[in-house]
């Protein structure tokens, strides 16, 4: 039964994120009053990169190479390491500075990978991405330990396995912490205000301008594993500052609600992204770290609030 | 076997192999390489009795202590006292000593003819020698004969490359901070030894209630100035990125991953074993001297395009690190929680341990491609991975461990000083909550910071198209070089894969402190060989955590490689860039790469740019010649503290030159003052 | 002798020091000088009188002859072979010379000094009048710019110093009479050699013109 559970957490995150994004991207398509594609479209798009042949610079290396697959792995390793539908699992990897630290690896590989080929936008996107994550990093922790704070472990199943409401004095901090953390988490996820996921401009790309070498299969890994990590921290996101309706115990029940649950909060993240994206517009680059600093401050005023 | 192996005479043996290895360097000097050979020989085989000596010495836990009674004078004795911390040093010296020592043969070899090896082997061996005398002494006096003799000899090898007037310049900016340090820990030991009468440091610790209260924050004061300086905090920090450069990479490496670590080592050694009790303003003042060293450090590492320069700031970031540990350490014991207080000091050894070697690393690898290239600057490299490998991935490994990234020994004990800052943060009232506050914070940006600056080394080092046309030309470096990097990095995974075992020894060394011997552990050993705080507040498992991205890494190359479109063809083609040819101006500089995250703090770091342009026509003024942009970066340390300094110290000598006026009446009138004066407070 | 004639004699020493201040010829300069030595010579010998010390005997006639006799005619050559008549220059004016002086006699006698000159408290007033003495001859030293003057005040301390010590009950150990008869020795010799070399070297005795060392 355990090892069922286990299956699920391991396969559920890649298996959802091209869902999310394909709804995401519909509900912007709604917006701008078009038909859009379908939902199922980045399913089929990775198919079809799949089974593309690839063109690969003669000034990469192995590191060009390999990254695809370092970075796929990382989002695996995390997206199975955190709450997604039940919190009575447990793992040795799902301290906190472990999960932001095993994604720091994969922004580090992405970041070389973009240098790898030579082209100008591979290195202005890494240095970009480099200044954001840098900043963004603080904010995560300190949000991040606000909350295990508040429930006195830093393991993020036991963080999403305590009920917030009862710590109802503390629902300002969480309020707070919450702010901060969403706000990383459109940076982390290349969403706007920070990103613009569709563009292919110098000017805008971060992201885009890292992956913009690759072709075939390693880029819809690169693709897949960046979807993967929008699930990640909306998972985290609601799951370990609003955890209502998590399977606390194993039954089929609760799993199934849990699940339900869990899809329900998501599909609601990506609303408020799609209506974010569609309503704000890009910012420019050097006012994004003003954002990431009131990110980190908000944090901070949560974590003394907590006392 | 072991008790063969810890008695005294072994420790006397393990010196005097570092001294006939430096005397018979000399003695050969004559023939290059057979005093390289003789050098390395001792040395290697000193640091590998080192290594024995101390690891058998922790296993055993006992502790060592003798005393040498020079005849002559009643207050300097040559005495000895190793205790497990001490121990502990001498295993982090030894180690990275061994893997200098057989970089060294290789590296040495571009010497030859140029300079007198046996010269070099001499203070080499007395440098390493001198380190273990200074991490075992335990009298005044000589710990500071000790400290003298590693400073000069580490002085000698910062000029060995002599033809580089800026090596000079360095060495002697190197020396004037030493010695500057020098002095104010030989004041802080006379104050001491106004109230208990001896340099003993046994007898220091025992008649510590001796020193009133204002004189223990004067010595407090002077022993942060001066083993700061060693160590390298902001402001005191200066000569560091000047020497690490001018010195030779092995001994880069050991001055940055050991030598500053003595300075920490005699923090440990006197706030928390010998000047107990103290009051809780100096925990506080040592927290945010890591905090400010470290994102300082930092900040001024993303602005270097030297990569020495740029790896010797990180040196200092890494001391803030440490010294946010020892700081967390210190408050708690004062405020009575010594559990916690073990945890910090763990954080911070383990920090310690963890930085020689990635450090060391780092140096190493750097110095193999300034040895091929002939040049520090890194905008001059680009693409060196297809050229030295095997280098490469030395180099990454360094990054990845510096940058904490799991599974490599940076990562944990960045984990564990942020378990001590964390536990600050909940069981502290507000006022020290807010301190702990700013400390997690500077950790964690620095962490950012550092992935930053290391993604523009490795990546501009080693990605890409070569920016300059040397590249073509360079190798792989020599095997022993190799040797020496390999093992290195084999021991930062190593390390991070056993933390959780090596956490317990460090509990153990922390323990055999004598602050801490009722101390109950508040880590324990979990199941899967990990580290697991006290009341579940956190845990981590090293092999669980490598297991688990090994599996899935294979399993996703796997299936991805030959399950899915297993006939892919891969082409290989020019990288695209709109139908040109991409030169090397195309690619990112190191410069560009760093000037976005600089402007960001450009509050601190204040960057300015000027722009000169020449006209082929003065009048017309449309079409320039040649344009002049200086991209500079204020260091605000020498603004605001060492300018001012300057002015105020000539000024003052100035007003004091009247004094001597070259009348000689002028001067016997003073002879006739200060006798009337002396006479006068006499009788 | 008792001790009216020594006071006496010190009061001889006290009033040549003064006109050594005072005055603005080397050559009377040096007669006072005589005249201070032959003082010192006489206490000399009333000690010998007094301990019947062969050695001092020894003292006395040496500095008999040195002192009083050969150093004077010495000085009186150097003058006439170089002109040096005047010896004018001094740093400050005459009455602040006295004024100085009367400062330096306060001090001496002051109760800041009473350990020291009551070291045999029968001769608490020669003693109180050599200290002032010494000091006097410091204040020469600093206060004159003629190189020959300084060495005429260096002499003077030397001869105060000797009082000093003869009546503050030192002058019984051998050791230290061998002591006086070689300083004096070498301070004759250096000095008339200093002075003529100095003389050759600079074309004058003014110490203000000798700043050429200093840079």
């Amino acid at each position: 039964m355990t090892i069922l559970i286990w299956i699920i957490q391991l396969f559920f995150v890649p298996v959802i994120s091209p869902l999310i994004i394909g709804v995401i991207k519909k509900i912007k398509a709604k917006f701008q009053n078009r038909q859009g594609s379908s939902i199922f479209q980045f399913y089929k798009d990775l198919w079809k990169l799949m089974y593309k042949d690839e063109v690969v610079s003669k000034d990469a290396s192995w590191i060009f190479l390999y990254a695809p697959f370092i970075i796929f792995t990382v989002t695996i390793a995390v997206g199975a390491s955190i709450p997604l539908f039940a919190s009575f699992l447990n793992g040795p990897t799902s301290d906190l500075l472990v999960i932001v630290y095993i994604m720091a690896i994969s922004t580090f590989f992405l970041s070389l990978a973009g240098m790898d080929t030579g082209s100008a936008f591979g290195g202005f996107g890494s240095s970009r991405e480099m200044t954001i994550s840098a900043l963004a990093e603080g904010g995560l922790i300190f949000s991040l330990l606000t909350v295990a704070l508040v429930s006195s472990s830093t393991n993020v199943f036991i963080i999403s396995g305590i009920n917030i409401l009862n710590h109802s004095q503390h629902l300002l901090s969480i309020m707070l912490a919450f702010i901060g953390f969403f706000i990383i988490l459109l940076a982390e996820t290349t969403r706007f205000p920070f990103d613009n996921p569709s563009t292919h401009l110098e000017l805008t790309m971060i992201h885009e301008a890292m992956i913009l070498e690759y072709s075939g299969k390693r880029l819809a890994l690169m693709e897949w594993a960046s979807a993967n990590k929008l699930i990640i921290f909306i998972a985290l996101g609601s799951n370990l500052f609003f955890p209502l309706g998590i399977a606390q115990n194993i039954s089929w029940l609760a799993l199934v609600i849990g699940i339900i649950v869990f899809l329900l909060k998501i599909l609601f993240f990506s609303t408020i992204i799609a209506i974010l994206e569609s309503s704000v517009a890009k910012f420019r680059f050097f006012r994004l770290p003003d954002l990431l600093i009131t990110s980190f401050i908000l944090n901070v005023i949560a974590i003394v609030l907590i006392n | 076997m072991l008790e063969i192996i810890t008695p005294s005479v072994s420790f006397f043996v393990l010196l005097s192999i570092f001294f006939i290895g430096a005397i018979s360097s000399l003695i050969y000097q004559k023939n290059d390489s057979i005093a390289n050979f003789l050098s390395s020989f001792f040395s290697i085989i000193g640091s590998l009795c080192g290594l024995f000596f101390s690891v058998s010495m922790i296993i055993y836990g006992k502790n060592l202590s003798f005393i040498i009674n020079y005849p002559y004078s009643s207050f300097f004795k040559i005495s000895f006292h190793i205790d497990l911390l001490s121990a502990f040093f001498i295993f982090i010296i030894s180690l990275i000593s061994l893997f200098c020592s057989i970089y060294g043969v290789g590296y040495l070899k571009h010497f030859y003819k140029k300079y007198s090896i046996g010269v070099f082997g001499f203070f080499y061996n007395l440098l390493i020698g001198s380190l273990l005398l200074v991490v075992t002494a335990s009298n005044g006096i000589f710990f500071l004969i000790a400290w003298e003799i590693m400073s000069i000899s580490s002085y000698f090898l910062v000029v060995y490359d002599r033809y580089d007037t800026d090596n000079i310049k360095a060495g002697f900016l190197y020396l004037i901070m030493t010695y500057v340090g020098t002095v104010f820990i030989i004041l802080s030991f006379l104050f001491i030894y106004k109230y208990i009468g001896s340099f003993e440091f046994i007898d220091i610790k025992s008649g510590i209630s001796l020193i009133p209260l204002s004189i223990k924050n004067n010595i407090f004061i002077f022993t942060i100035i001066g083993f700061g300086t060693k160590a390298g905090i902001i402001p005191f920090h200066i000569w560091l990125p000047a020497a690490h450069p001018a010195a030779p990479s092995h001994v880069s490496a050991l001055m940055s991953g050991v030598m500053i670590k003595t300075g920490v080592y005699m923090m440990i050694r006197l706030f928390v074993d010998i000047l107990q009790p103290i009051p809780v303003w100096w925990g506080i003042l040592i927290l945010i001297i890591g905090s400010i060293s470290s994102l300082l450090g930092v900040l001024y590492a993303l602005t270097e395009h030297d990569i020495k320069r740029l790896l010797a700031f990180h040196s200092i970031e890494n001391i803030g690190i440490i010294l946010l540990g020892l700081g967390s350490a210190l408050i708690f014991y004062s405020l009575n929680m010594p559990e916690l207080a073990l945890l910090g000091l763990m954080a911070s050894l383990f920090h310690t341990l963890n930085h020689a070697i990635f450090k060391s690393l780092l140096f190493l690898s750097a110095g193999s491609v300034i040895n091929e290239m002939h040049t520090r600057n890194i905008e001059e490299y680009g693409g060196i991975i297809k050229y030295m490998p095997q280098t490469a991935m030395f180099f990454l490994i360094g990054s990845m461990a510096i940058s904490a990234l799991p599974p490599f020994n940076g990562f944990f004990s960045e984990w564990l000083t942020y378990q001590a800052l964390f536990q600050g943060v909940a069981q502290l009232n507000l006022s020290f909550q807010g301190i702990f506050i700013i400390a997690a914070s500077s950790l964690a940006f620095t962490g950012g910071l550092a992935l930053t600056c290391f993604v523009k080394a490795f990546g501009i080092i080693f990605l890409a198209r070569p920016r300059s046309t040397k590249v073509s030309s360079i190798k792989e470096s020599p095997l022993s070089m190799r040797i020496g990097m390999g093992f290195l990095a084999l021991m930062s995974i190593l390390f991070g894969l056993f933390s959780g075992y090596t956490s317990r020894l460090l509990e153990k060394i922390g323990k055999d402190l004598s602050i801490f011997k009722d101390t109950n552990y508040f880590t324990s050993a979990s199941f899967y060989q990990g580290i697991d705080i006290k009341n579940s507040f956190a845990s981590v498992s090293a092999p669980i955590i490598f297991v688990v991205l090994i599996i899935i890494i294979f399993a996703v190359i796997f299936i991805f490689t030959f399950v899915i479109n297993k006939n892919q063809k891969i082409k290989i083609e020019n990288t695209w860039g709109c139908g040109l040819n991409l030169n090397k101006r195309a690619e990112i500089t190191a410069t560009g790469f760093a000037r976005s995250i600089i402007l960001v703090f450009k509050g601190i770091l204040k960057p300015s740019i000027q722009n000169e342009v020449e006209y082929h026509d003065a009048d017309s003024r449309y079409l320039p010649k040649s344009r002049v942009i200086t991209i500079h970066v204020k260091n605000i340390y020498n603004y605001y503290f060492y300018q001012p300094l300057r002015n105020i110290i000539n000024i003052i000598s100035l007003k004091t030159k009247n004094i001597q006026s070259g009348n000689i009446n002028a001067y016997i009138s003073y002879i006739f003052i200060s006798l009337i004066i002396a006479l006068l407070s006499v009788l | 002798m008792n001790i009216l004639f020594l006071k006496f004699l010190f009061g001889v020493m006290f009033l040549t020091l003064v006109f050594l201040h005072l005055t603005k010829k080397n050559f009377l300069a040096t007669v006072a000088y005589s005249i201070q030595s032959l003082v010192i010579t006489i206490v000399l010998f009333n000690s010998f009188l007094e301990t019947n010390n062969f050695y001092l005997l020894l003292v006395v006639f040496l500095s008999l002859v040195i002192k009083v006799i050969i150093a004077p005619i010495f000085f009186t050559n150097l003058i006439k072979k170089h002109a040096l008549a005047f010896s004018v220059s001094t740093y400050f004016s005459t009455p602040l010379i006295l004024i100085i002086i009367s400062i330096l006699t306060f001090i001496a006698y002051s109760d800041k000094f009473l350990p020291l000159t009551s070291i045999i408290p029968n001769n608490q007033a020669l003693l109180s009048i050599a200290l002032s003495v010494i000091f006097m001859s410091l204040f020469l030293i600093i206060n004159r710019k003629g190189a020959l003057s300084q060495i005429i005040g260096i002499l003077s301390l030397e001869n105060s110093i000797l009082a000093f010590i003869i009546f503050a009950g030192l002058e019984q150990s051998p050791g230290l009479q061998i002591g006086v008869i070689f300083n004096m020795f070498i301070w004759i010799i250096i000095a008339s050699v200093f002075i003529s070399m100095i003389y050759k070297h600079f074309g004058t005795l003014n110490v203000t013109s000798m700043k050429n060392l200093k840079d």
